[in-house]
């Protein structure tokens, strides 16, 4: 395989180029997230929300302190040590 | 048998091993050099092909478990703080059956931070300090590498063992002291086998490390031989042991780490010799007062501490004389890492502001422990009430950051890579440090409040103290954001550092031989060494004796 063809294939795998304006995306996908939730709000004010309603209460008296924010924090901290360690095993 | 008894036999035992290891045991020395090779290589069968056993990896991988324990230690300590003011913080878990609570989690926070960051960092950098001064190479890398994985297994189970001590029956604490004790003496035998193959003479700070291991097994013998360990005064020492072994160890490691991060030759042998010899003879007083967690450990009856005045006095007194060894290794560190001025040396360097610092605190937490061991053998109680925030304070403002900082400068050599980001370094150590510092200092304030209460007998609720232990704990959160910025920056710099070069692999070594140039300085500051004279050859390590030839454009 020549280098130039090795070089194209690394760019498909981790897509080098993102384009400039992908965050456009980013932003449009939650402006509309946060414009559906209103809408919900104001057409079925009585109805919970699907699939979310019946997955809240699951945590029901787990977050009721704010240690687990800082939990939460030490968590975020964990995963990124475990994300750094397998990201850096199998980089090129 | 009294606490003066117990104390000569230890002294008698560990001059009589120094001396064996020194001198070797007559005509069995080869024979049980070549026996115990074997039965930390080959008679471990198939397991021991799991591993690498390259030059410094087993160093490597000691000191990486414990940068990695740093955080469970900090988060359970964090945890523990936490539910001191609020003790239904955690009751959720109670649904997995696990019911927390700050005492049991306080406790398993030091033994982590104790047994998983500290001892696997101060085991790590010995692995390298020990082969490193005695111009050799470790005994066995595989089997040390090998070892590391057993004692991270033995310090999970002492976390679950301190909070759930019992499962089917079982007392779960001794198991890990069995793994703990396995591995302690495959290190000790392979350390011995190193000592033995060295080709010149060790300084200190290897010797420091060599005996504060064997110590462990050697304080317990003692206690046992003695008949103290089914009593309070015996367990309350066996707890002070586990302090000598530690203090010991992260004399070596800090005197060789302050010497090598510095560039500068130890400032005094002398005093470096009155701190081994002084922390053998005294007792330390870092470590919880009380002999519970030793008992615990051994898996026998917790005895009632009642001292005979005897004890009392011979007690007082060793633990006072402890602080001339700790002086003496402060001073000795805090001049190494200053050479001639007043400025630290080399302030970037791995490792250096962490080794500053716990230099800087051992003093005044040592006067502190003194006091509150003083109050406690005498059955005065007053100052008891602090005794957990001061235990803290002196692991993680002394102990963790001595052993870390040891640990970090020499990290790169054994590992062939640089810390990803000298910035990230520094952040963690700010974190870390200042999290640990305010936060424990605050908690001791809330200390300080609740005691005045109970001695004016209020009943109501200390509203105040409980609000300043808010903010001690939200502070020591510092430690462990500083203990996951550590983390990232050693995994990531073995994977994508700076390449330890050769010249610097060769460095220093600035303990046996004063004049090695490791940097570049000035005539000013080689003038300023204590030896140092207008004739002083000046011979940098990269130069060579091969004659010059006109250069090739």
């Amino acid at each position: 395989m020549s280098d130039e063809e090795s070089t194209l294939i690394g760019e498909f795998l981790q897509g080098e180029g993102e384009p400039s304006s992908s965050w456009v995306m980013l932003v449009m996908g939650f402006v509309s997230t946060i414009v559906f939730l209103v809408l919900y709000g104001i057409l079925f004010p009585s109805s919970d929300l699907p699939v979310i309603s019946s997955v809240l209460p699951v945590f029901d008296g787990v977050f009721d302190s704010g240690i687990w924010f800082f939990i939460l924090g030490a968590m975020i901290g964990i995963f990124a040590i475990l994300g750094t360690m397998l990201t850096e095993a199998t980089s090129e | 048998m009294g606490l003066i008894t117990a104390m000569v036999t230890f002294w008698l035992i560990t001059l009589v091993v120094f001396i064996l290891v020194n001198r070797g045991i007559w005509v069995f020395t080869d024979v049980s050099k070549s026996m115990s090779l074997f039965m930390l290589e080959k008679a471990l069968g198939p397991p021991i092909d799991f591993v690498d056993g390259k030059k410094g990896s087993a160093s490597t991988t000691w000191i990486l478990q414990g940068t990695l324990w740093i955080i469970p230690a900090s988060l359970v300590t964090f945890c523990g703080l936490w539910l001191s003011h609020d003790p239904q913080a955690l009751h959720s878990l109670t649904a997995w059956g696990l019911n927390p609570v700050s005492t049991s989690l306080t406790t398993s926070g030091i033994l982590i931070a104790v047994y998983g960051s500290m001892g696997m960092l101060l085991i790590g950098s010995s692995m390298h300090i020990v082969p490193e001064l005695g111009a050799t190479s470790l005994a066995t890398e595989k089997n040390a590498t090998l070892m590391s994985f057993v004692w991270t297994l033995a310090v999970i189970v002492m976390f679950v063992g301190a909070n759930k001590p019992e499962i089917a029956g079982i007392s779960v604490m001794p198991i890990a002291t069995i793994l703990t004790n396995l591995v302690l003496l495959a290190v000790i035998v392979n350390m011995l086998l190193t000592a033995a193959s060295r080709t010149r003479k060790m300084p200190l700070p290897a010797w420091m490390m060599i005996i504060g291991m064997i110590s462990a097994p050697i304080s317990i013998l003692s206690l046992a031989l003695t008949g103290s360990l089914d009593s309070g005064s015996g367990q309350w020492l066996a707890t002070r042991f586990s302090g000598t072994t530690f203090f010991l160890m992260v004399s070596g490691a800090i005197l060789y780490g302050s010497s090598r991060g510095s560039g500068n030759p130890l400032w005094s042998r002398s005093l470096a010799a009155v701190t081994m010899a002084g922390a053998i003879i005294s007792i330390n007083p870092a470590g919880l007062i009380e002999g519970d967690i030793a008992s615990d450990f051994l898996g026998i009856e917790t005895a009632t501490f009642e001292p005979t005045r005897n004890d009392i006095v011979a007690g007082s007194f060793l633990l006072a004389l402890s602080l001339i060894p700790i002086i003496a290794l402060s001073a000795n560190v805090l001049a190494t890492m200053r050479g001639d001025d007043v400025f630290m040396e080399n302030p970037d360097s791995p490792g250096m502001p962490e080794i500053n610092l716990a230099a800087f605190m051992a003093v005044p937490v040592a006067i502190g422990g003194l006091f509150v061991h003083t109050d406690y053998i005498t059955g005065t109680n007053e100052l008891t009430g602090i005794h957990t925030s001061l235990v803290l304070l002196g692991l993680w403002v002394v102990f963790i950051p001595a052993s870390l900082g040891a640990a970090l400068s020499i990290f790169p050599e054994v590992s062939g890579r640089n810390m990803l980001s000298i910035n990230r370094s520094r952040w963690a150590f700010w974190l870390m440090a200042g999290g640990a510092f305010s936060g424990l200092v605050f908690t001791m304030m809330a200390d300080f409040s609740d005691m005045a209460l109970i001695e004016a007998a209020v009943e109501e609720e200390n509203s105040t103290a409980n609000r300043v232990r808010v903010l001690g704990s939200v502070l020591f959160y510092g430690t462990v954001i500083g203990s996951v910025y550590h983390s990232l920056n050693m995994i990531s710099g073995t994977f994508r550092g700076a390449l330890a070069s050769e010249e610097q692999n060769i460095s220093s070594t600035s303990i046996s031989s004063p004049y090695m140039l490791t940097k570049e300085t000035t005539v000013r500051k080689i003038l300023a060494q204590r030896e140092g004279k207008l004739d002083t050859v000046v011979v940098p390590e990269s130069s060579t004796e091969l004659p010059g030839s006109a250069t090739e454009i």
